[in-house]
């Protein structure tokens, strides 16, 4: 079985799965759960990899176990670091040692030295690693602080870790608030499952349609960009941000609403986030459990650090209360937003695209902040207008897709060469002339992913004022069957699926 | 310290931090309420807030805490006697 939700195995699998789930007596249910998880990993052909997410719960429960019987500060602290150290130890030396050693060598042939001057190392890296980790550690960290109660139960936490929807591309589980769902008896609810069923059918129609044929135009202009400069580039670009997007959040769709019809919950992990005004509204919206797992657990912490405080008053003795308090928060902000970069993957593209960037886009912000406040008194824009509204989303936006460039391209010197194309090749009439359907989506598809992205923005902005799914619900017998239907055959006729297109990967469960 | 007397300066603390005279806070003030109050900003004014009434919120408080009258109760508890 591919390890992806969209694959037909994966659908008769959860097929199985939700039929058992409620014939079997209620209090085996989240039991049942975790040897689904189990056979989910094993299935998806990780193997001996099961052992990675076993010991990540083993060693969360030995922490837990240690700090719970003391109430000694040190012995609590040292049971933390016991965790942070395995798990994010495990996590560095899997994901991140070749990147250490890919820069090594970057320098040292830049230097004139030799080729490659380590080798660099072949590891399997076990199925959602960055994000059990994640869910786990945080969960330590809260029982350290207090906030959160210590599971007791072996099988149980190992469920928090493996919880089959979650372990692909995410949520990151918060177990103060959904932890104990995982383990709590839930009848069969009939508005619950189709509600689920039906948010998993919007994923599928998000993946399906509009990522994988977004796909199309992208690999083409991506894997030989120097054919396609230019306007090309911006096409493309623009292209990856919706099928990024599509199939992350459709991902999400999935995971949350196969969860929704077990009775358990995830948290949200998008927002609408291509109507952000601004880099930090965007990062509020755009993979919200990350943010939110950053802030609590590395921005914070950082900032209440010693060092910081004392380099915080430094500061400010020396540049004034205001800018002295700005300049510490910009130091601690460009090691969380390097932290954010690197999660998604050890390479220099990541930490630029997903990561210093946007750090630099916020602190641009700041510095010119003032700037831009008398320029528009001065011009007499409204602050709070419409127009002003629109320009700062489509603002955003573009912001954001010059990191998409280097995210997406096979290395961040690649980026750079991409954007330069982007802006010095004048190349305008590719828009017009018929060129862009030779770039893997001809009239109809074009014409179908379109239709498919209109949809979709329509939807978005009916969820930006509410529930929709309540809203449909609502309605009289024969338009709710309707248009589920129509979305559902509209997948099935217009997804891209099936063996020649068994490509629907997930583009976040590599991270 | 009474309530009130918590309240005043919490008060005094929150309109220098966010550098806006016209604040008031009271026990439903929430992060909503107040424009600059982000999590950039929220650690400066525990910073703050810690300095003025001689005390230290535990990393879990600073989390939690779901609005002023939560941090009220916190400051109280620490400071009495």
């Amino acid at each position: 079985m591919p390890a992806n939700f969209t694959s037909f195995y994966f659908l008769c699998f959860y097929a199985i799965i939700l039929l058992i789930y409620y014939i079997i007596p209620r209090k085996m249910q989240w039991i049942f759960l975790l040897f689904a998880s189990a056979a989910f990993y094993l299935l998806t052909g990780n193997g001996i990899l099961i052992l990675y997410p076993v010991a990540a719960s083993l060693v969360a429960y030995i922490s837990l176990r240690l700090m719970t019987g003391t109430e000694d500060v040190k012995k609590r602290r040292a049971a933390l670091l016991f965790a942070v150290i395995s798990l994010i130890g495990a996590l560095v030396a899997l994901k991140y040692i070749n990147f250490g050693i890919n820069t090594v060598n970057g320098v040292a042939s830049f230097l004139g030295k030799a080729e490659n001057m380590i080798t660099p190392l072949q590891f399997l890296v076990p199925l959602g690693i960055s994000f059990y980790t994640f869910s786990i550690l945080g969960y330590v960290i809260d029982v350290y602080n207090q906030i959160a109660e210590p599971q007791k139960n072996f099988l149980k936490l190992t469920l928090y870790g493996m919880y089959f929807p979650a372990i692909l591309s995410g949520p990151i589980l918060r177990y103060r608030e959904d932890g104990e769902q995982f383990f709590a008896p839930h009848p069969f609810d009939y508005r619950q499952v189709t509600f689920g069923m039906q948010r998993m059918v919007w994923g599928f129609f998000k993946v399906l349609v509009i990522s994988e044929r977004m796909n199309l135009i992208v690999n083409t202009v991506y894997d030989n960009y120097v054919q396609y400069p230019g306007a090309y580039i911006w096409i493309a670009t623009i292209c990856f941000a919706f099928q990024l997007y599509t199939n992350f959040s459709g991902s999400m769709d999935i995971a949350l609403g196969i969860s929704q019809t077990f009775g358990i919950y995830l948290p949200e992990n998008f927002e609408t986030p291509f109507f952000s005004k601004n880099i930090s509204e965007y990062w509020r919206r755009w993979h919200i459990t990350l943010g939110v797992w950053m802030k609590e657990y590395i921005f914070y912490p950082l900032l209440r650090t010693s060092a910081f405080t004392n380099l915080g008053k430094k500061m400010r003795k020396k540049f004034g209360k205001k800018r002295g308090k700005q300049l510490t928060t910009f130091l601690a902000m460009f090691i969380l937003w390097f932290t954010v970069g690197i999660w998604h993957g050890g390479d220099w593209k990541f930490v630029i695209g997903s990561g210093l960037l946007h750090w630099f886009y916020i602190v641009s912000g700041e510095l010119l902040a003032p700037i831009f406040q008398k320029a528009m008194e001065k011009l007499r824009i409204n602050p709070k207008g419409r127009w002003l509204d629109i320009f700062r989303m489509l603002r955003t936006f573009f912001l954001v897709n010059i990191g998409f460039v280097f995210f997406r391209a096979a290395s961040a010197a690649d980026g750079w060469k991409m954007l330069k194309s982007a802006v010095s090749v004048w190349n305008p009439r590719i828009l017009v002339d018929g060129s862009l359907f030779m770039l893997g989506l001809d009239v109809i598809e074009a014409v179908i992913a379109l239709v498919s992205l209109l949809v979709l923005w329509t939807i978005s902005c009916l969820q930006q004022k509410g529930q929709v799914r309540e809203k449909i619900e609502k309605q009289k017998l024969p338009v709710r069957f309707l248009l589920w239907y129509a979305l559902l055959f509209y997948i099935i006729l217009l997804g891209y699926y099936g063996p020649e297109y068994s490509a629907a990967e997930f583009i976040y469960q590599g991270f | 310290m009474t309530r009130e007397e918590v309240f005043a300066t919490l008060n005094e603390v929150f309109q220098d931090v966010f550098d806006d005279e016209s604040i008031k806070v009271n026990e439903e003030t929430t992060a909503d309420d107040i424009e600059d109050w982000d999590s950039l900003e929220h650690i400066n004014l525990i910073a703050a807030v810690e300095q003025e009434f001689g005390m230290k919120f535990t990393m879990g408080q600073v989390v939690t805490m779901k609005n002023v009258g939560e941090m009220a109760d916190i400051i109280m508890s620490q400071t009495e006697g």
